[in-house]
């Protein structure tokens, strides 16, 4: 398999094109955008809470990753499981969490799902089929395969979906959930989001092979390469691994090629990254390309459209950041709740 | 599968003298009177203490890889390479003792069976968790790198231990950096009673060898001479520096997991299948064939191994067991006791 996104010197604009065989109306693909719009723009103003201090630990970015996690998230359907990794809040507003509940959480208030006590997405709804990511990497492989094990045992027409970065897959839980999934023909899909850094080690130290995904072919599983910074994409292959899953045939990793805009987190500037791998990349965006694509296809029938989408979102994250900052931090009193199942 | 006449055997690259051949035949029917000996009278006598698990059917593994090493290499053998021993110089008085729990065993009597290694004869002592081996295969295959030293690390494990993270951790961490490295795969059918279709959802372990950009070989454990040849490459791949490899040998488990295990889940047809393929008999038809042993000869060998085995006992039972006061050493590094 050759690999489709390789830095290059010409100077050809990345352009979109949809998945053969996928069909969209005029409000999935304007939802597309809306979502991807929104992961960007609330992280822009959760980037500025950072610098005013209003944040608390630590602030992960999915700048130029928004295509892959909203694509992936959208393709699925009520009664699947989705877990994010810190760069999936795409997927997490796609699954219908809220911006005033995403900054009450960075924020450590008591409007934030965990109530002020945990931070950034490390925050999960079971009864929405949203699990809480878990900081060491690649340890929601073997929990997804538990769920998927469950779907399969009770005949559920459903997925469980999760992530990992390519560094994660160097790690115990990633070969024995993959494993275990394989063996058992569990509906898991995995999307690896080999963004080409694991915090400072680039994917040359991380795996010998090009391309991730030969290493479904190790597990007995189907795999897949896609780019994930076509947010189309993401969503066709995704769909079409639901189908496998759903029909029975096992697991499905898939690799989006993508790139971390940023350092692994705000407090890390990515000196390490080469300027030109960057500049490359930018200029692959995928918010930029989308709505490059939404005009040239006349999807959007007047430029103001986008413009309507847009206002919209900074107006709903104005309200957002007001009321997230009005939200008091946890009272005392709540302390030993939510520690175990209530 | 009846062994195939000798015209039609597949050529291999790498051919063993005749000097060789009959000293892998003679390691390979040592290790199985050791173990037969351990397993069969010493233990249901009450002589050993804990237990035993043993490599019967699969001596050529051991045997056909072990040869390779040169004296400076390290090996991290399982708990069926008993040949790993042997060849790397360990007296069967020793492994005897060890099993006997006695002072002058490999672990001095502080642990039993094949969790036993030596450093002065470069074997690493066996880790119970299966697996966990080959990152430490891999740690030695750096320090080899890292020293400019022309040395190899072998790593043994069975088909079980390749669905552990720790192999997967170590073989992609050995990929990458390019280390000195060969990990075999005893891929003998059974994990304890887990049998490979519930263990792996691929045909062959060596599957993966691609995902983690090394070469792969699939090779039939039973076959002494087709290991020899897959090991000699797969070392010497390793020592000119073109990195890890991964070389599966199929073989089967033809005993329990352990002594205490009847392994009355396995069909017992496949046990005769496999017991056709025995790789004792079916090496020594070839070598009669090709005029390297006599009758007569391979059975003097057979005595041999008996007598070597009859001493290792005798001796093994005189020696003491470890005093009490002894007891908190070897728990910290001492230094090397030759």
């Amino acid at each position: 398999m050759e690999s489709m996104v390789k830095p290059s010197t010409s100077e050809t604009p990345y352009t979109l094109t949809i998945p053969a065989g996928l069909a969209l109306d005029r409000t999935s693909y304007l939802e597309l955008y809306y979502f991807m719009a929104l992961n960007r723009k609330l992280e822009e103003r959760l980037s500025n809470l950072y610098r005013q201090n209003q944040v608390v630990g630590g602030l992960y970015s999915s700048l130029g990753q928004e295509g892959c996690s909203v694509g992936s998230a959208y393709a699925l359907q009520r009664g699947d499981f989705f877990a994010p990794m810190i760069r999936n809040l795409g997927g997490l507003l796609v699954r219908g969490v809220e911006p005033q509940q995403v900054m009450g959480q960075y924020c450590a208030r008591a409007i934030g799902p965990t109530g002020g006590k945990d931070l950034n997405v490390h925050f999960g709804w079971v009864d929405r089929g949203i699990v809480s990511p878990i900081s060491m990497l690649a340890s929601l492989v073997p929990v997804f395969a538990g769920i998927a094990l469950e779907m399969k045992m009770k005949g559920k027409p459903n997925v469980a979906l999760t992530y990992v970065g390519d560094g994660a897959t160097s790690t115990t839980d990633f070969h024995e959930g993959m494993n275990f999934a394989a063996v058992h023909k569990l509906p898991l899909i995995i999307i690896v989001e080999n963004n080409g850094w694991a915090y400072s080690t680039p994917t040359s130290r991380q795996f010998n092979v090009p391309d991730f995904v030969v290493r479904a072919e190790g597990y007995g599983c189907y795999g897949e390469m896609f780019d994930g910074n076509n947010v189309m994409t993401a969503l066709d292959v995704t769909r079409r691994a639901r189908e496998r899953c759903v029909n029975g045939e096992g697991p499905v990793l898939l690799e989006a090629k993508t790139f971390r805009r940023k350092g692994h987190a705000e407090h890390d500037d990515a000196g390490y990254v080469p300027a030109e791998e960057r500049a490359y990349w930018e200029k692959r965006d995928p918010l930029d390309a989308y709505r490059r694509f939404l005009d040239m296809h006349r999807i959007v029938e007047t430029s103001s459209e986008i413009e309507e989408i847009d206002t919209r979102i900074n107006q709903m994250l104005d309200t957002a950041v007001d009321e997230a900052l009005a939200s008091p931090f946890p009272d005392p009193s709540t302390l030993m709740e939510n520690v175990y199942g209530d | 599968m009846a062994t195939e006449p000798a015209t039609k055997r597949p050529r291999f690259t790498h051919v063993p003298s005749d000097k060789t051949k009959l000293e892998m035949l003679h390691y390979m029917k040592l290790v199985r009177e050791i173990e037969d000996r351990i397993e069969r009278k010493l233990y249901r006598q009450g002589r050993i203490v804990g237990g035993v698990y043993v490599g019967l059917g699969q001596e050529a593994i051991s045997v056909g890889t072990a040869i390779h090493m040169e004296k400076d290499d390290v090996v991290a053998p399982s708990h069926r390479d008993m040949g790993v021993f042997l060849m790397r110089g360990i007296t069967s008085r020793r492994i005897i003792a060890q099993y006997m729990g006695r002072r002058t065993g490999l672990t001095r009597g502080r642990d039993g069976n094949m969790h036993m290694g030596d450093m002065n004869y470069n074997v690493i002592a066996f880790v119970s968790h299966l697996g966990d081996n080959v990152p430490v295969a891999a740690g030695c295959a750096l320090v080899f790198k890292q020293r400019n030293q022309k040395r190899v690390a072998l790593c043994y494990n069975g088909e079980g231990a390749t669905s552990r993270g720790d192999w997967h951790e170590g073989i992609n961490f050995a990929s990458v950096h390019k280390l000195p490295v060969v990990y075999f795969v005893n891929n003998n059918a059974y994990a304890y009673s887990t049998p490979i279709h519930l263990q792996m959802a691929i045909e062959d372990v060596a599957m993966r060898a691609p995902g983690y950009g090394i070469p792969g070989e699939v090779v039939d454990g039973n076959d002494i001479l087709a290991v020899y040849d897959a090991a000699k490459r797969a070392v010497d791949f390793a020592r000119s520096g073109g990195g890890p490899s991964l070389v599966e040998f199929k073989t089967f488990r033809m005993t329990g997991h352990s002594a205490h295990d009847d392994a009355g889940y396995v069909p017992p047809e496949l046990f005769e299948e496999w017991k056709r393929k025995d790789p004792i008999p079916r090496f020594e038809k070839q070598l009669i064939e090709e005029g390297v042993l006599t009758e007569k000869r391979r059975d003097e060998m057979q005595m041999e191994c008996v007598k070597i085995v009859d001493d290792a006992v005798d001796w093994a039972e005189t020696q003491p067991y470890p005093a009490a006061e002894e007891v908190t050493r070897d728990v910290y590094y001492e230094g090397q006791e030759s």
